[in-house]
């Protein structure tokens, strides 16, 4: 597959050098991919996104579109050459211009705008609305809208920022579905903002995730979440407690190749005879929805957490299997 | 070093720089030619001015200061905070009417109350009516100066504070009642420190007002450092002595400004959390309600209703003597002057706003801001500042005709409408820049950004997307520039052509020569084309908030 996007050692920072915000970060995107931004508020998703479609410059580093060079230390092509489509977080429809004339707005006059945005339209399910104003549609018509603009372009690469943030959750759930399917249907190289995983684990073929600047890690969910680098891309999947060598002795667990383990809550099997077990006395066990949350102390003092059916409580055995047991750098 | 050089020129320098770096030049050449000329030293006179004047403009301007921050605020924080926070008769008109002072020049006011008190004037005809015929009032002096530009001027602390104590102290008052306070605790150790920000914001705009004054100071025989100008402008000729008190006055608003900002410090005044809550208006007994419309109406009838009566009067008096054919044409060069005007300068105001954001260069998208600086600087500072450029132009352009093709024509720029044109452009580039600023900030970037990633440059992208919503914001700048024009005074009277007049000269060469019941009807039509605005101006600013 070619490469559609390739940045080299990109970085960026604000106020005079005194914050960088992107830091060296080196990226690779396959035509057709569907690449997800994660990280937490602050992380450089939205700098680095915005660098990209050339809506600000770096300082460090070049950025290639299907083999050109758009920018570097010397040469820098205008966002409106690129042929970068963006969905921006809050939609920036135009509020004086119908449906139609939102999504025929980049179609240049050598083409069909009638077809173009017909097809588009179809594609999104919003046929009937193109006459209408985008103050009268719904969030979930509005984003759908400020998609089937983005791809009326047909671009060589898509950027949505924060597509979902707007929405509530069932809507929300509905609509990453019809994006991946569209996505896919049109082989649209995609780039994706979020700073929900769940998101990035439904629709992206692989995660990128980001904290102060850098590229922790970059992988696919799975990767990501079996054998994640360090507890900040552990965490971002589900909840984990640490353990440390002393910790892990408590349950019999002897052979220490790193120096930082974990485990996510719901790999802390009760009451079930497992090669690594211990007693626990449970302290507290509180009822959320569709689990008991339990707080319980290792022989070694250590507090620890985890899940249960039902409520617990006095001594609990508890246990984890090897497979589970996160090894972090 | 080298890849910072090779960064900013090869990548990011491209044309809109250019302009942006052109647009600034254009707006920042009359503070630049006071610096510069500065150094060939000062006239003949300077010395003289030193010894003998000097003291008296610095004084006399600083108890301007002193005396107009004084009653502004009196007059323009209680009257806000009583149509705010009590429910008067008539408190919806009461709030635009307290507008209205903004309407009338300042210099009118002046003349207006000058003929008022004068010897035979309206009061002495009243007064000996009813059998008083020996209580005078001279009003010609620095005090009676002192009143009539807070009459006028107040409504600037006014609108500043009613904005924030309507609809930024509702949740802090309630929080402050809850706590034990009452209404004067509330007042002077909530409600005022937060809106001291936007209150001294108001009040920097009276104090530029009053250092720009020339019409009411000269009539009223208080030199100040902008008469001192036109003085050593006109009256002795010293073109560099004139630059040199331009200088000192520059440095007085400087001084403002910097105290301005020095006195607010780190502070912050802004809520920690989004208040909904406007001002609930209190009801007070009859008798109370009364006394604070009486309060209330007290600036009302000194700044506008008065003089507009009086104004009217003399006007039927004069009516037949003024109103001549050459009268209309002064007021439709008037009015072609503040139309032209009030277009340029909102086309300049769009490109100071746009060029520098449509430029890479990380130093000049803040450039936009130089676009304040032309209201801080006094019209005559301007004027001078404008003048020696276009001067030294025209030398440069007749010597070289006549070296070039032997031709020889006298100045071509200097003493032509342009030059009239430029000076106003960069005195009210602020008025003009402000509301369509506030304009752009609500519709945000993201909708060119949107259009430049959907194919569009900057220009398609400004004309089909930012300019159709932008209207309001032009509209508010278009009719603010138009009223200024009209009532501008300093700069029209230094660099007005020979064939060109505008009302407000008319109605100051009137006063000049003794004539102020001729003045009167140039003054009305000043009136009548500033009221209008004015009312529309209230009706966006609650637009705006609500």
């Amino acid at each position: 597959m070619e490469t559609v996007l390739n940045i080299k050692s990109l970085s960026k920072s604000f106020n005079k050098g005194k914050l960088k915000v992107i830091n060296a970060i080196n990226l690779s995107v396959k035509r057709g991919e569907i690449i997800a931004l994660v990280g937490e508020s602050g992380s450089g998703k939205t700098t680095l996104t915005r660098i990209i479609s050339g809506l600000e410059t770096q300082e460090e580093g070049s950025i290639e579109l299907n083999g050109v060079t758009v920018a570097n230390d010397t040469v820098f092509i205008q966002p409106e050459e690129r042929n970068i489509g963006m969905v921006f977080q809050d939609y920036a429809l135009f509020p004086h211009l119908t449906v139609f004339e939102n999504i025929g707005y980049g179609i240049s006059k050598n083409e069909d705008k009638t077809k173009g945005v017909e097809t588009v339209l179809q594609l999104v399910g919003l046929k009937e609305f193109k006459k209408r104003y985008p103050h009268q549609l719904s969030g979930g018509q509005q984003q759908r809208v400020a998609l089937a603009r983005a791809l009326a372009l047909k671009p060589n690469l898509l950027i949505l920022d924060e597509p979902f943030s707007n929405l509530d959750v069932i809507l929300k759930m509905q609509l990453r579905d019809e994006i991946y399917n569209i996505l896919k249907q049109t082989n649209t190289t995609t780039i994706f903002v979020t700073h929900d995983m769940k998101d990035a684990i439904a629709i992206a073929d692989k995660i990128v995730v980001l904290k102060k600047g850098e590229i922790i890690q970059y992988g696919s969910a799975k990767k990501l979440y079996r054998k994640p680098k360090n507890l900040y891309v552990a965490s971002l999947f589900s909840p984990v407690i640490k353990l440390s060598s002393s910790d892990l002795s408590c349950f019999n667990y002897k052979k220490i190749n790193s120096e930082e383990y974990a485990l996510r809550l719901e790999h802390i099997i009760v009451n079930k005879a497992l090669k690594y077990t211990t007693n626990v006395f449970v302290k507290q066990s509180v009822f959320l929805g569709n689990h008991y949350f339990n707080t319980a102390e290792l022989k070694n003092g250590t507090v620890i957490h985890f899940k249960s059916k039902h409520k617990l409580k006095n001594e609990v055995l508890l246990g984890f299997k090897r497979k589970n047991l996160l090894e972090l750098c | 070093m080298r890849k910072a050089y090779k960064i900013y020129f090869k990548r990011d320098f491209n044309k809109w720089s250019i302009y942006t770096l052109a647009i600034v030049l254009f707006i920042a050449l009359p503070i630049i030619t006071i610096f510069f000329n500065l150094f060939s030293g000062p006239g003949e006179t300077w010395n003289h001015i030193v010894k003998n004047v000097l003291l008296e403009y610095s004084l006399n301007s600083l108890w301007l200061i002193i005396g107009c921050t004084f009653l502004t605020l009196l007059f323009g924080v209680s009257s806000a905070w009583m149509v705010s926070r009590y429910k008067l008769p008539f408190h919806n008109t009461l709030e635009w009417l307290l507008i209205l002072p903004l309407a009338i020049p300042s210099y009118i006011t002046a003349y207006t109350y000058a003929g008022f008190f004068d010897y035979g004037g309206t009061l002495e005809l009243i007064l000996k009516s009813i059998g008083i015929t020996s209580w005078k009032i001279n009003i010609t002096n620095i005090f009676g100066l002192i009143l009539v530009l807070s009459a006028s001027l107040f409504p600037y602390v006014y609108v500043s504070a009613r904005t924030v104590f309507l609809y930024q102290s509702g949740r802090l008052i309630e929080a402050s009642k809850t706590l034990g306070a009452g209404e004067k605790t509330t007042f002077f150790k909530i409600v005022l420190p937060i809106a001291r920000p936007a209150i001294i914001g108001g009040l920097i705009l009276v104090l530029m007002e009053v250092l720009n004054d020339y019409g009411a100071a000269k009539y009223y025989g208080v030199s100040t450092f902008t008469t001192g100008i036109f003085r050593t402008w006109f009256a002795l000729e010293e073109p560099s002595t004139a630059i040199y008190l331009s200088a000192v006055l520059l440095l007085i608003v400087f001084a403002i400004i910097i105290l301005e900002r020095y006195q607010r410090g780190n502070k912050s005044y802004a809520l920690t959390s989004k208040s909904d809550i406007k001002l609930p208006k209190i009801k007070t007994s009859k008798r109370n309600s009364i006394f604070l419309f009486i309060i209330v109406s007290v600036p009302i009838f000194t700044g506008f209703i008065l003089p507009v009566i009086q104004l009217i009067y003399w006007s039927f008096l004069t009516f037949k003597d003024v109103a001549s054919l050459s009268f209309f044409m002064i007021a439709l060069q008037s009015l072609g002057l503040s139309l032209l005007t009030a277009l340029l300068t909102v086309s300049f105001a769009l490109l100071i706003l746009y060029f520098p954001k449509w430029n890479r260069i990380e130093s000049l998208k803040k450039s936009s801001r130089i676009a304040i600086l032309g209201y801080a600087i006094p019209g005559a500072v301007i004027a001078i500042g404008v003048m020696i450029p276009t001067l030294a132009l025209d030398k440069w352009m007749i010597k070289a005709l006549k070296q070039l093709a032997n031709i020889d024509i006298g100045l071509i720029i200097n003493g032509s409408i342009f030059v009239l044109l430029y000076a106003y452009i960069i005195r009210f580039l602020a008025v003009a820049y402000n509301p369509i600023e506030a304009n752009h900030l609500k519709i945000g970037n993201g909708l060119a950004e949107a259009s430049k990633l959907l194919g569009k440059g900057n220009l398609k992208s400004f004309f089909k997307i930012d300019f159709p919503l932008l209207k309001s914001g032009l509209f508010s700048a278009f009719v603010l520039v138009f009223v200024d024009t009209m009532k501008e005074l300093p700069l029209t009277l230094i660099l007005k052509t020979y064939n060109v007049n505008t009302l407000a000269v008319k109605a100051y060469e009137y006063a000049s020569d003794e004539l102020i019941m001729e003045a009167a009807l140039p003054s009305l039509c000043i009136i009548i084309t500033g009221v209008l605005p004015v009312i529309l101006l209230n009706r966006l600013i609650l637009n705006e908030e609500n």
